[in-house]
């Protein structure tokens, strides 16, 4: 085989090259679909609108009892975490402070746990 | 003496050919993406329609106006909560209404359990390719001696739970 023309074999190799090249740009396309699912997946895992509904439904109660206590209110508290709980999943918290004076204004100071297990929200807002 | 200055071409044709099918496959196996992710999309919006109406119907038409959701839970109003929701989840800019589905239950304690009442049945449709899904509201119900049965007349917290379902 001596004295023979081998310039082929950079055809041979380049060849090879765009392969590998290829090979790659089909794994990055193939990490890009799992890339869009886990995404969408964070997104509904994220109890946006539950923690958003509890909220609402915790100023409901508070508009209504203050922190005033007593049975209805107690009643209304107790529905609030045991159906949350058996419902959704959520251990849910919540107490209601003493009144304070914000810029003139009477406001509770509302305090808001919730944990279902992945997400964990705790608040302090000042309602009024 | 057989002359073998060949068999470098031959060697050569068949690296090229084996190239050009690894190329071939890659690229017919590349182009058809099946993106997972796709089919939770529809659910996230359906998720987010159907959290939108409730909230709709949690809203009154005016300050201090009546609670179209709260008085129809008080009134265990089936047929209303039916048509409410669903004239919401499918009115469309124009063309044909939407063919949401849904039906409905209220979770409410009773002591120590947690009892759920159903308020609207589900009706015998299938979902295509969608799966359902299933979005929640708060309802406050004040003290009422008129309120009739399950949840009893003291004041109380209750939670509408409402599974929906493209058709």
């Amino acid at each position: 085989m001596a004295c023979m023309n081998e310039d082929g074999q950079w055809i041979v190799l380049m060849g090879l090259l765009v392969a590998v090249g290829l090979f790659f740009l089909a794994l990055i396309i193939n990490q890009s679909a799992l890339v869009g699912q886990t995404t969408v997946e964070g997104v509904l895992e994220f109890p946006k609108n539950d923690i958003r509904d509890l909220r609402e439904v915790i100023f409901d109660y508070v508009d209504k009892y203050g922190n005033t206590g007593g049975s209805a209110a107690n009643n209304v508290r107790d529905d609030i975490i045991a159906i949350s709980l058996d419902r959704k999943n959520a251990v849910v918290d919540f107490t209601v402070k003493d009144p304070v004076d914000i810029s003139g204004q009477r406001a509770y100071p509302v305090e808001i746990h919730y944990n279902n297990g992945v997400t964990v929200y705790d608040e302090t807002i000042y309602h009024y | 003496m057989v002359n073998d200055s060949g068999q470098l071409y031959t060697m050569e044709g068949i690296a090229a050919g084996l190239v050009m099918l690894l190329t071939a496959y890659l690229i017919l196996s590349t182009t058809s993406i099946y993106t997972p992710g796709d089919t939770h999309i529809p659910d996230m919006q359906l998720e987010q329609l159907g959290s939108d109406v409730l909230a709709m119907m949690d809203t009154p038409d005016s300050d201090g106006g009546e609670n179209h959701l709260v008085n129809l839970i008080n009134r265990s109003d089936r047929d209303g909560f039916n048509s409410t929701f669903l004239k919401y989840c499918n009115a469309r800019t124009n063309g044909d209404p939407d063919t949401i589905h849904m039906s409905a239950s209220v979770a409410y304690r009773d002591g120590d359990r947690i009892e759920e009442h159903q308020l609207v049945k589900p009706d015998e449709t299938w979902t295509g390719r969608e799966s359902a899904v299933r979005v929640t509201r708060w309802v406050q119900l004040d003290q009422q001696s008129t309120r009739g049965d399950p949840y009893g007349s003291r004041a109380q917290a209750v939670l509408v739970e409402v599974l929906l379902w493209r058709a």
